[in-house]
């Protein structure tokens, strides 16, 4: 067994090593920046065989990851806030082009105010551009992740785009026991459905007229709900692999007797599950249920989990004029199921510290569900 | 059992290394571990921490320690800075880099273990010098080790030898010697707190639009984070003011002739390389 202490970031840069992805093309931007730095050290070293493109913004990063993807070679980036913000318009190339490409993503605030620390805003804003969404919540999953992700991203069926998210510093920057594995075997060489050949040449990315593109978004569409299937298969033949189990969609948490249920998303989720311990131990019968894939959001397994239990959902990040963006999505994932209520909070923008203390004082701070529990 | 650290240092005395490098022995002597830095706006000399945790059951912990078992200052200068002692488990052990003895130490707690150990001496008796400054946070691991046998939570010598020798490679050995002698110099006592309890106000901050008006000295007075400290040769300097455009803190005053204002400068010796007549004289600055 190859236990190494690695960084979040250093586990995202080993994965994409191990993954046997062939170009990388990426912009330094804090807190993302280590795993550029660490994937040009593996590759100068030799140890990692890829191409490493320089570029001179994040959006032409994500373009050179598009053509290259195109071109059949498989690739990775990284990015975090700002440089994400900046990809943006590329973000929905990638999708409508149906490229696989995988991006690590630390979690880190947009300015004004400057703000270096961990909030997922800059990622939940990028929710719409089709990428597959995973929220990772320790540094071995965000290594075995991105492996999966590449799976998922690759699958015939899918081809679609996919971001492994975790928060900057509070996962990117600790270092953390992570297993290195190598995936050859799980993992094959890639081998594009098509790719551009000069030989033979086609158009990529052309006009389309209005009916052509409204079915090219509807196969999108289908494209995100076969992958949630996929998922399943893919975490299975993870298991088989490696013996290790890493969620796709879903993580849960004691929920099974639980009265109240936290739901929330990427390092908080790992520190409910103390709080969910220590609620218990105070004769609260509490759960947890973490959304580790919010594109395609797992609905029906949102409504298995949480029929008929009191639901707390945590955010870290806000839409203003509306809340955090998944209590929207379970709200409306729960709008014909019976449950008891929902209630949402908002925590850690900006990157202050959430502590179990935080979210033990959040349910304690709801007297009436404590008299209904607390017997 | 879980035992918490909090490592305090200025940025480049290696707290974040030596946070890492414990954790790796902690996995190797068999516990869970997980190193965690604080990163804010750090710069060279600026007060920074780290924090690890060691425990015999999976980690889930991803907020920082704010209620350590074991602090380790590595540098006397933070004690002025910052309030080292806050939030130490009662009965904790607190790990000094300094000449004073333990009973020279207040706190609020009850008791406290205070282990004091001259790693600045070691450090220079070893010839652990990295661009001319002390090595301190490797020579520190040594006392921490006695700090966890307080604990029950014996961690081997051996394994941290092994680990900063294949970190270091050929420094290793210095290294490896400087822990052994920091380990056997350590003072250790059990000390009882003085200091009354304080009850911290919180101020209340109100941010409606992100701006913020000129001040002096908004990070505090930033002379703690020098470890160089320039000169002005007035016989040599010739009121050129290229020191004064080129300061990036504008600790350069103008009034009769040009002044260092030695309370912010942050001793980057930008103003001794721009001087075209070479009048900025550097040395080393002492503090402790």
């Amino acid at each position: 067994m190859n236990v190494r202490i690695l960084t979040g970031n250093e586990s995202a840069a080993y994965s994409a090593m191990k993954s046997m992805v062939r170009v990388v093309a990426a912009y330094p931007i804090t807190p993302a920046t280590p795993v550029v730095e660490t994937v040009a050290k593996l590759v100068e070293s030799g140890e990692m065989q890829a191409k490493m493109i320089r570029v001179e913004s994040e959006h032409s990063a994500m373009a050179a990851c598009i053509g290259a993807s195109t071109a059949g070679s498989r690739t990775f980036t990284a990015t975090s806030s700002h440089g994400l913000a900046y990809m943006h318009e590329m973000l929905h190339w990638a999708t409508n082009a149906r490229t696989p490409v995988v991006m690590a993503v630390a979690n880190r605030a947009i300015g004004p105010g400057w703000n270096i620390w961990a909030d997922l805003s800059d990622a939940l804003s990028q929710r719409d551009t089709g990428w597959i969404q995973l929220y990772c919540s320790g540094n071995q999953e965000i290594y075995d992740t991105i492996a999966m992700a590449y799976r998922l991203a690759e699958d015939r069926k899918v081809l679609l785009p996919a971001m492994v998210c975790y928060d900057g510093f509070v996962l990117s920057h600790t270092a953390m026991p992570v297993e290195i594995t190598d995936f050859e075997g799980f993992l094959e060489e890639y081998n594009p459905k098509w790719r551009l050949d000069a030989d033979n040449p086609f158009t990529h990315g052309n006009i389309l007229p209005p009916e052509p593109f409204a079915e090219l978004r509807h196969n999108i569409q289908k494209a995100h709900d076969r992958a949630l299937k996929i998922m399943k298969k893919i975490e299975d033949e993870f298991y088989e692999f490696t013996k290790r189990e890493t969620p796709l969609i879903i993580e849960e948490y004691r929920t099974e007797d639980a009265d109240i249920v936290i739901v929330t998303m990427g390092a908080i989720a790992s520190e409910a599950k103390i709080a969910v311990n220590s609620l218990r131990e105070k004769k609260v019968k509490a759960g947890l249920l973490r959304i580790k894939s919010f594109r395609p959001f797992p609905e029906k397994d949102v409504k298995n989990y949480l029929e008929g239990k009191r639901v707390y959902v945590f955010d870290r990040a806000i839409s203003p004029g509306s809340g955090g963006q998944l209590f929207r999505e379970i709200r409306s994932a729960l709008a014909f199921s019976d449950v008891k209520s929902v209630v949402p909070r908002v925590v850690g923008i900006g990157g202050i510290d959430v502590t179990k203390r935080t979210i033990e004082k959040a349910i304690f701070e709801r007297k009436i569900w404590i008299k209904e529990v607390v017997a | 059992m879980m035992a918490s650290i909090r490592f305090h240092g200025r940025g480049g005395q290696g707290a974040v290394t030596a946070s890492k490098l414990l954790a790796e022995v902690a996995y190797m002597s068999g516990y869970y571990s997980q190193s965690m830095p604080f990163f804010g706006a750090e710069r060279r000399g600026a007060p920074v921490i780290a924090f690890t945790r060691i425990s015999d059951e999976p980690l889930f912990e991803t907020s920082q320690v704010y209620h350590p078992n074991i602090v380790v200052v590595l540098d006397p200068v933070i004690l002025r800075a910052v309030d080292i002692f806050s939030g130490v488990k009662e009965g904790g052990t607190v790990i000094i880099n300094t000449t004073k003895k333990p009973e020279d130490f207040e706190f609020e707690q009850d008791y406290l273990n205070i282990i004091t150990v001259d790693a600045t001496g070691v450090a220079i008796e070893n010839d652990l010098l990295l661009a001319g400054l002390p090595v301190v946070n490797t020579p520190m691991l040594g006392p921490l080790i006695r700090a966890f046998e307080l604990l029950n939570m014996p961690l081997k010598l051996e394994l941290l030898e092994r680990v900063v020798t294949r970190k270091f490679g050929k420094a290793g050995m210095k290294n490896v010697s400087a822990i052994k002698q920091a380990y056997e110099r350590a003072e250790m006592k059990t000390i009882r707190g003085k200091r009354k309890r304080k009850r911290r106000k919180k101020e209340k901050i109100t941010v409606e639009f992100p701006i913020s008006f000129p001040s002096e000295g908004v990070a505090g007075k930033t002379k703690m984070w020098r470890d160089f400290r320039p000169e002005i040769d007035y016989e040599k300097c010739n009121d050129c003011l290229s020191c004064w455009l080129h300061c990036p803190e504008s600790a350069i005053r103008v009034n009769d002739r040009v002044e260092i204002d030695y309370e912010y400068c942050k001793g980057c010796l930008v103003c001794s390389a721009i001087c075209p007549k070479r009048a900025v004289k550097t040395g080393r600055e002492v503090f402790a």
